[in-house]
């Protein structure tokens, strides 16, 4: 891999998943010796084991949601001397290591700021659930920014982004619909962005964990109310 | 003058002088001030005179008066509905925004 690790931080949000994040750390430290793990406010001990497996901790006092943990990640990381490569990662053990890595050799050959991983594209289309498939196309389809940048899954959680998208990153939805938000950042700022396709382990643990469906009303409505906020 | 009327009236008139001595944010507060010496001035004549706000309705094409007031009520409380969820987002994004700078002082790093 032609990429120097050290300059790399993996941003893991994690809520109350002590049972997956030592295997989810250790196996992300494998590769990345960086990675910092926001605890955001769980009830259980991820922080411990987290910090045990290797990874900085930030803990937020509160439970806040998983767009204002990405965005502590994501402030903690920029500060760090030498960081230049981001990456979020989902703490549930759904993403897969390899595509990560194959997602920095994209963001590396330096035509894009942000490249974001997709369920819908190459090969791996078949694994989602089919209500869910339908669910998050149509959301993709009906974001007038996932639209004009031709973004097919608007909710994947693996992004890998450069310094550029982090310095100016700033995520004002708390709960689940930072992934919207992230999008129409992507578009009001004029990152460059591109898709790598990537394989969502969709194991019972990850099911159980993953936001229900009808969520989606939450974050259709926010992203229409997102615009009359003062920031 | 009936008992309601009265009562009406103490009730609009004390949330006036209610909310003219709070002294938060003093320019952005007296447009609303303003408004509300307007909102009770009215409201004090619609309730001595119920029948005018039914001249008022018939002008606007409405056949009660009471039917009137009804709409104003609903239209203002969708609007106070959505100023305050819009609030609470501010403060909720303030709250994260504390809540954060408190979890980056109190980080901890690994022993390697």
């Amino acid at each position: 891999m032609g990429i120097d690790t050290s300059s790399v931080w993996i941003i893991v949000p994690a809520f109350n998943e002590a049972q997956v994040i030592g295997d989810v750390i250790a196996d992300l430290r494998s590769v990345f010796a960086r990675v910092v793990c926001v605890d955001d406010g769980s009830r259980d001990d991820t922080a411990d084991v987290a910090l045990r497996a290797g990874a900085h901790v930030v803990s937020h006092p509160v439970n806040l949601g998983q767009g204002a943990a990405i965005q502590t990640g994501v402030e903690y990381a920029r500060r760090q001397p030498g960081a230049a490569v981001f990456a979020t990662f989902d703490a549930d053990g759904q993403h897969r290591l390899k595509d990560v890595v194959s997602m920095m050799e994209r963001l590396s050959r330096g035509d894009v700021d942000i490249v974001i991983g997709t369920r819908f594209t190459g090969s791996t289309i078949n694994q989602t659930p089919p209500l869910k498939r339908l669910i998050l196309r149509a959301a993709a389809s009906l974001s007038p920014s996932s639209r004009r940048l031709g973004l097919t899954d608007a909710h994947n959680g693996l992004r890998v982004f450069g310094r550029s998208v982090a310095d100016e990153l700033n995520l004002t939805m708390s709960g689940m619909s930072h992934a919207s938000e992230f999008i129409a950042l992507i578009d009001e700022n004029h990152w460059r962005v591109a898709e790598e396709p990537v394989e969502i382990l969709y194991t019972d643990y990850s099911l159980s964990k993953g936001q229900p469906l009808l969520n989606g009303v939450n974050i259709v409505f926010d992203g229409f109310l997102r615009g009359r906020m003062r920031r | 003058m009936n008992w309601i009327q009265v009562l009406l009236i103490a009730a609009v008139v004390t949330l006036l002088v209610y909310l003219l001595r709070s002294r938060t944010n003093a320019k952005a507060k007296a447009w609303v001030k303003l408004g509300y010496v307007l909102f009770v001035i009215a409201a004090v004549y619609a309730i001595l005179r119920p029948d005018d706000t039914t001249v008022v309705a018939n002008w606007l094409g409405v056949d009660r008066g009471t039917d009137l007031l009804f709409y104003a009520l609903v239209i203002a409380f969708v609007f106070t509905t959505l100023s305050t969820y819009l609030r609470f987002k501010e403060l909720e994004l303030r709250y994260a925004r504390l809540a954060r700078a408190i979890a980056l002082d109190g980080a901890r790093t690994p022993k390697d």
